[in-house]
């Protein structure tokens, strides 16, 4: 499936937050918004999933603006999993992920066998089959994230937005989520903070800034130590391991750049 | 932690032989509050008059006609049925309000609804207004000013942008203090002593006006809108998500909670045109039903209704019986033993909502 956003603007009053950002998701590929905080990731994103309507440009999944689908059919073809949010509700986990079947279902529709078949497979696809009874509260963020993709999972979508999914977690679970939804091998936009991160699964960068698209580009031409003082002020060394992965190593103020050979050596 | 952890999924089986314990209940219910009263009659005469009334078995002459079959038949039975549609549809409506307003604190009066309808019957009370409307005028006024003021609090919450949860409570509070103000003027410069007290009395609620003619569209009525809700768990459970969310998973709530808004103010209309204001039982409840079957939509709207119906059918025995030779108005009894088990259920269990908040 091939999601695009073409010529976005939003604007709230006077203020505008997006700027003609276009962006486009090829099939099975994972695409990675990167960009300081407030540069327009999310804002992006929630137009790309109807949350916010852009007062200009459109979004067409496969072809089709977004306009004439309706926000049943449109689930069913993008699913999101969002910035981590607390529901403080004691829906048990399979309550939460059989949610994820709504869009396939009519208004007085109960949920059958195949609904609750669909709710296993995903579970067990995010890992979490044993913790089946249990309510979504007692979770940690980690697995309540995991929880919130397999719901995303249970909507049978070709393609999956991540907005800033891993935020709050730590780096183990970080991986794990990401690990599981690269394997799915469907379309993924995703805003991602971490640029190392955003190095190691993206397939393809947009790069944003003050609501406009910087650059975009494979990760390794796109992150240079340039990009980095440009965005976010911080001077940063990129290189490759012997894998061919980039690594990127930030220097912030009381590390002088000059101490550098120095300080690798010794991470004291 | 693991306290918590209270394995809502593996209960299922709890949950429908709770369902099906409590359809007993309800009906025993009905059966042994049917016997106790002021009036004594032996519990056997009791059921002989009902068989006759329902299946024409036995002596036409003692059990058809006469004292103990107009007590049986015209008093106390239509008292215990109104008592199980009002229970059921303040339950139900409880459930829904705080699921549409996405607030723990909403029942089902919250949007305006008791302002609404305690203004048309100070109204009607106080001014007499429509009492072309027949000997119960008061509930009549009440119902329409309860139904109005929802309408308008819809309404109000439409304007401008598309209504959300804050807006509809901003436009509750908003209308029930201006509902509020016009009451009081009305009462401050009618100088009607009995009137205010027949108000008074008329907002504690009463099961009393019971009658079968109001039964056989009330009942039927709150069953009906009791079974749509149901039927609509799924999108009960997303209002509890949020919009945004819902979004994503291919409902707009905002017109569901518009029409679900428009539903439960019928309902409450009809309950409070029959028995005034009975209030706490839809507030208590749902969270008494989350305690016990989960968060659940599909689950908590029937266990819901269940409860509702057996809670107000005991109250109401209790109210006829607890003081000799004195009927205590049920909304008074239902608050005074009400509150302090809430009280003791939250303190017990750490509950917010459903959760821990």
């Amino acid at each position: 499936m091939e999601v695009m956003g073409n010529n976005i603007d939003v604007s709230y009053g006077d203020t505008s937050i997006l700027k003609d950002v276009s962006i486009k998701a090829k099939d099975k590929k994972f695409v990675g918004i990167i960009g300081p905080n407030g540069s327009g990731k999310s804002t992006f994103l929630k137009c790309l999933y109807r949350v916010l309507k852009p007062n200009g440009g459109s979004v067409y999944i496969d072809g089709k603006e977004l306009k004439h689908i309706s926000i049943k059919e449109s689930a069913k073809k993008v699913a999101v999993v969002a910035q981590h949010n607390f529901y403080n509700f004691d829906f048990s986990i399979e309550e939460v992920v059989m949610m994820g079947r709504s869009p396939h279902k009519k208004n007085m529709e109960r949920d059958n066998a195949k609904d609750y078949e669909i709710v296993n497979k995903c579970l067990e696809k995010v890992g979490m089959k044993d913790f089946k009874g249990r309510s979504f509260s007692t979770l940690s963020g980690g697995e309540q994230q995991r929880i919130i993709l397999a719901r995303a999972l249970a909507q049978e979508t070709d393609c999956i937005i991540l907005d800033e999914p891993t935020n709050h977690l730590d780096i183990k679970y970080q991986l794990q989520l990401l690990d599981i939804v690269k394997e799915l091998g469907l379309t993924i936009i995703s805003a991602i903070h971490d640029l190392n991160i955003a190095a190691m699964y993206c397939d393809y960068l947009y790069v944003m800034k003050d609501g406009n698209l910087m650059i975009q580009g494979k990760p390794k031409d796109v992150l240079t130590p340039k990009l980095i003082k440009d965005l976010y002020e911080v001077e940063a060394d990129i290189s490759e391991d012997k894998y061919g992965r980039t690594n990127i190593i930030y220097y912030p103020e009381h590390i002088k750049r000059g101490d550098k050979n120095e300080n690798s050596n010794s991470s004291l | 932690m693991e306290k918590t952890n209270r394995g809502i999924a593996e209960k299922t089986h709890l949950y429908v032989m709770l369902t099906v314990f409590l359809l007993v209940g309800l009906v025993l219910s009905i059966l042994i509050a049917v016997t106790i009263g002021s009036t004594r009659i032996p519990f056997n005469e009791v059921y002989k008059v009902i068989l006759f009334r329902l299946f024409g078995v036995g002596d036409p002459v003692l059990y058809g006609t006469g004292a103990l079959h107009d007590i049986v038949i015209f008093i106390r039975l239509p008292r215990l049925i109104l008592a199980v549609a009002v229970g059921m549809g303040l339950a139900v409506c409880g459930v829904v309000m705080q699921a549409i307003v996405k607030n723990p604190l909403a029942d089902p009066y919250i949007l305006g609804v008791s302002s609404g309808a305690s203004l048309g019957a100070t109204l009607a009370v106080m001014l007499g207004v429509g009492t072309f409307l027949g000997s119960n005028f008061v509930g009549v006024m009440g119902c329409v000013g309860a139904f109005a003021v929802s309408l308008m609090v819809l309404l109000l919450a439409n304007v401008g942008s598309r209504s959300n949860s804050v807006k509809l409570l901003l436009a509750g509070m908003a209308l029930s203090a201006v509902c509020s103000a016009f009451s009081s003027f009305v009462v401050y410069f009618a100088h009607d002593k009995e009137g205010m007290m027949t108000i008074t009395y008329w907002l504690m609620g009463s099961l009393a006006g019971a009658k079968w003619e109001n039964i056989v569209i009330i009942l039927p009525l709150v069953i009906i809108c009791t079974l749509f809700f149901w039927t609509q768990y799924r999108v009960l459970n997303l209002m509890l998500l949020g919009d945004e969310v819902s979004i994503t998973l291919g409902t707009d709530l905002t017109k569901y909670r518009n029409f679900y808004l428009l539903i439960a103010s019928l309902m409450i209309g009809f309950v409070v045109y029959a028995s005034g204001m009975i209030g706490f039982v839809g507030l208590i409840i749902p969270h008494v039903v989350r305690i016990l079957v989960g968060t659940n939509h599909k689950r908590l709207v029937p266990v819901s209704a269940l409860l509702g119906a057996i809670l107000l059918v005991w109250a109401d025995v209790l109210c006829r019986v607890i003081i000799p030779k004195n009927e205590l108005p049920i909304g008074i009894l239902i608050s005074m033993i009400g509150a302090p088990s809430f009280i003791y259920l939250m303190a017990r269990k750490s509950y917010g909502f459903g959760g821990k908040q």
